[in-house]
């Protein structure tokens, strides 16, 4: 009897002691991952947090609790900022959505050279964005640029055209550029989804009687709608960071005009040197980005569970 | 053993390394404007010369990223050991104890003005090394062929009907004007500022004096400018406007003396001063780039070497004369005779010296800027009066200072 619980008493404690030693090797297996989001991420983060609620410069710091979120929250510059920031990301990847799209569509097709095409969709991508940039400022360049001068050829303008020079053409143009660096991700992502969608579905719509357009609809969209809300997101949230393209541009002017958040924060804390203000703003992003995050997961829940997709 | 006797080979390369590097001492000298000028690099050689085992690290920074790498550096506890910079940084940089004062000889004869540009309350913080004034540059072939007589404008309405002519009867535009989101945009704004007697900021008290009949006067004609100047001037800053003066697309435009030089040769170019205003008489933007001692380098008093070196006499004269810069000196106090800037083009560009005003010191030079550009934009982009653009500067002006 004794024997027997002596057994009993060994097993349970070898088995504790397995499960203590799984349990470290697990955490010492996670603990270096850890650490690195800590040190990537999460000090980072806390660090800028603590400096909102501080005035601090190239002096030093001082605590002024809700100081730097109050002015934010008085100030209609930063109140019209907010609202060009999100007018700017809904537009431009609205137009990649639908450009990747149709472009996606076209690559997907059965066509000689299709393979050509899909390198040739690449370049905005693959070239680094300050020098695709620096080809668009000379682009939009009034007196040396081409458009100016197709415009001027064609006789829509009488004149040179300086489209950075203008409040509404800068932010237009702006977009334009933003767009033409973000449609070839957007259309290789929707393409991959498109060559995934079994050809069977499109045979048997095809013996049904259904055109191209009612196929396109029926089938293509609904089966590649997960990529389509997953690009959606990743694209809002590169869009709404997007700081490259403006700041070469216009350097979110002319007077505010293309100045989005991500711009504006750069501005006060590394060139006004206002690190608490400049630490205010970007929570004010991080937060924004959260509850659109949380929306957007949200919303591809529910079209997970339209469309089957687990 | 092998492992041994890498370690041993390691710990002795390293020793020599620790040894090599105690017995040098490097200046690390941040050199804004993206190169090193000649004249600069024989006297950092001559310094390198009479200090055995010191060396100086020079590093060229264009001036679009070299103020703020400066000013990070030292913030983030790793300051340069001395640094060529706009004058325009002092302040921030003295007010938050990031620079030493610069020890100048009050017998260093300095041209009219340029000490005020890095004098704060009496201290000087900084080594002027580099002076301009401006000037008007015109096109006479380009004026002549509007069917003008090319003589410079004196007033400001001379200098319109000049650029109204050029563009009545060519397809030229008749003035360039710098509106983009940059320092020279605020630069440009003064020239015409302290042309018509304006200021900015009180030197003797600090108080704010822009808001002004002065400075609406101003900006009212750089409004009027607008319609007779090239297309889009928020798109274009200064050293881009000397692109289009040199194609033959603006008839005159505002700037430094370098400019002569950087101008095509087969351009028939006529100089003068800035024209005057109503309310003032001929001027300029006195604006200086100074050498700056950074506290905490370790190497301040050889900083200070330096900096006095490649500041004074025959070096500072070397610079200016092989640069085109306006005189910092007056040169012949210090008994040279060839005095480069006594005829030809200069005099366009030493006479209204004793008229100039100083680029404005301020804490935040960044907020300053913007002011200035709010405003200027303002009016090109025709956004508000001049008025309220002028009242909104003042204001936003007080929160700068």
């Amino acid at each position: 009897m004794t024997d027997v619980m002596h057994a009993e008493g060994g097993a349970t404690a070898r088995r504790e002691r397995k499960a203590i030693s799984e349990s470290l090797f697990a955490w010492l297996l996670v603990g270096p991952a850890m650490i690195f989001i800590a040190v990537i991420v999460a000090w980072p983060l806390a660090e800028t947090i603590r400096l909102s609620f501080m005035e601090a410069g190239l002096g030093g710091e001082k605590f002024v609790g809700l100081a730097n979120y109050e002015d934010l929250a008085g100030s209609r510059r930063f109140h019209q900022t907010i609202v060009r920031t999100f007018y700017w990301m809904f537009l431009s990847v609205a137009l990649k959505l639908v450009l990747g799209l149709i472009g996606a569509t076209l690559l997907n097709a059965a066509i000689p050279g299709r393979a050509l095409f899909r390198v040739l969709v690449m370049p905005p991508w693959v070239i680094p964005i300050a020098i695709g940039c620096i080809g668009w400022l000379w682009l939009y360049n009034g007196y040396f640029g081409v458009l100016s001068g197709v415009m001027m050829h064609l006789g829509i303008t009488d004149g040179p055209f300086e489209f950075l020079a203008h409040k509404q053409s800068a932010f237009y143009s702006a977009i334009a550029t933003d767009v033409w660096v973000g449609v070839p991700m957007v259309t290789l992502f929707f393409l991959a989804a498109m060559q995934g969608v079994s050809r069977d579905l499109y045979e048997a719509a095809w013996v049904d009687g259904a055109g191209r357009w009612y196929r396109f609809r029926r089938i293509t969209i609904p089966q590649i709608m997960p990529v389509i809300v997953s690009m959606s997101l990743l694209s809002a949230i590169f869009t709404f960071n997007s700081f490259e393209i403006i700041w070469i541009l216009t350097e979110g002017g002319p007077r505010g005009a293309t100045t989005t958040l991500i711009v504006d924060t750069y501005k006060t804390a590394i060139g006004n040197y206002k690190f608490g203000e400049g630490s205010a703003r970007a929570v004010i992003i991080v937060l924004l980005l959260g509850l659109f995050s949380l929306a957007y997961l949200f919303f591809l829940n529910k079209v997970n569970k339209k469309y089957g997709v687990k | 053993m092998n492992v041994t006797k890498l370690s041993l080979a390691a710990l002795l390369v390293s020793g020599s390394a620790i040894s090599a590097s105690a017995d040098t001492t490097e200046l690390h000298f941040i050199m804004c404007g993206g190169e090193v000028r000649e004249a600069d690099q024989k006297t950092v050689d001559e310094f390198q010369a009479k200090h055995e085992g010191v060396t100086v690290n020079l590093e060229a920074v264009p001036w679009g990223t070299c103020q703020d790498k400066s000013l990070t550096l030292a913030a983030a506890g790793d300051p340069p050991s001395i640094a060529y910079m706009g004058s325009r940084t002092l302040r921030q940089m003295a007010n938050n104890d990031l620079i030493v004062p610069a020890n100048i000889s009050a017998e260093t004869p300095y041209q009219d003005g340029v000490l005020n540009t890095v004098t704060i309350e009496g201290q000087a913080w900084g080594y002027p090394h580099a002076f301009s004034t401006k000037a008007l540059y015109i096109n006479c072939d380009i004026i002549e062929e509007s069917g003008q007589e090319c003589v410079a404008p004196k007033t400001w309405d001379e200098m319109y009907a000049m650029a109204k002519g050029v563009v009545d009867n060519t397809d030229v535009a008749g003035v360039g004007l710098a509106g983009k989101d940059f320092d020279n945009t605020m630069h440009q704004f003064l020239n015409y500022l302290y042309s018509n007697g304006g200021a900015v900021v009180d030197p003797a008290t600090g108080e704010n004096m822009l808001d002004s009949q002065q400075t609406r006067e101003t900006l009212e004609f750089y409004g009027k400018l607008v319609d007779v100047a090239q297309e889009g001037p928020t798109a274009w800053e200064r050293d881009q406007l000397r692109d289009l003066f040199n194609d033959g697309k603006i008839a005159m435009y505002v700037q430094g003396p370098w400019g002569y030089g950087q101008h095509n040769e087969d351009i028939n170019q006529l100089i003068a001063p800035v024209p005057a205003g109503p309310s003032g008489e001929s001027g300029t933007i006195l604006i200086t780039d100074s050498i700056v001692v950074f506290k905490g380098s370790g190497h301040e008093e050889l900083a200070h070497e330096l900096a006095q070196m490649i500041t004074s006499g025959d070096s500072q004269y070397d610079l200016d004369s092989t640069w085109g810069l306006t005189p910092i000196l007056d040169y012949a106090a210090l008994g040279k005779t060839d005095l480069y800037y006594e005829t030809g083009i200069w005099p366009n560009f030493t006479a209204t010296i004793s008229t100039g005003g100083p680029e404005p010191l301020v804490e935040d030079f960044k907020s300053l800027q913007s002011v200035f550009t709010n405003m200027v934009q303002g009016i090109i982009l025709k956004d508000d009066t001049v008025d309220n653009l002028v009242t909104i500067a003042g204001e936003e002006l007080d929160e700068a200072l």
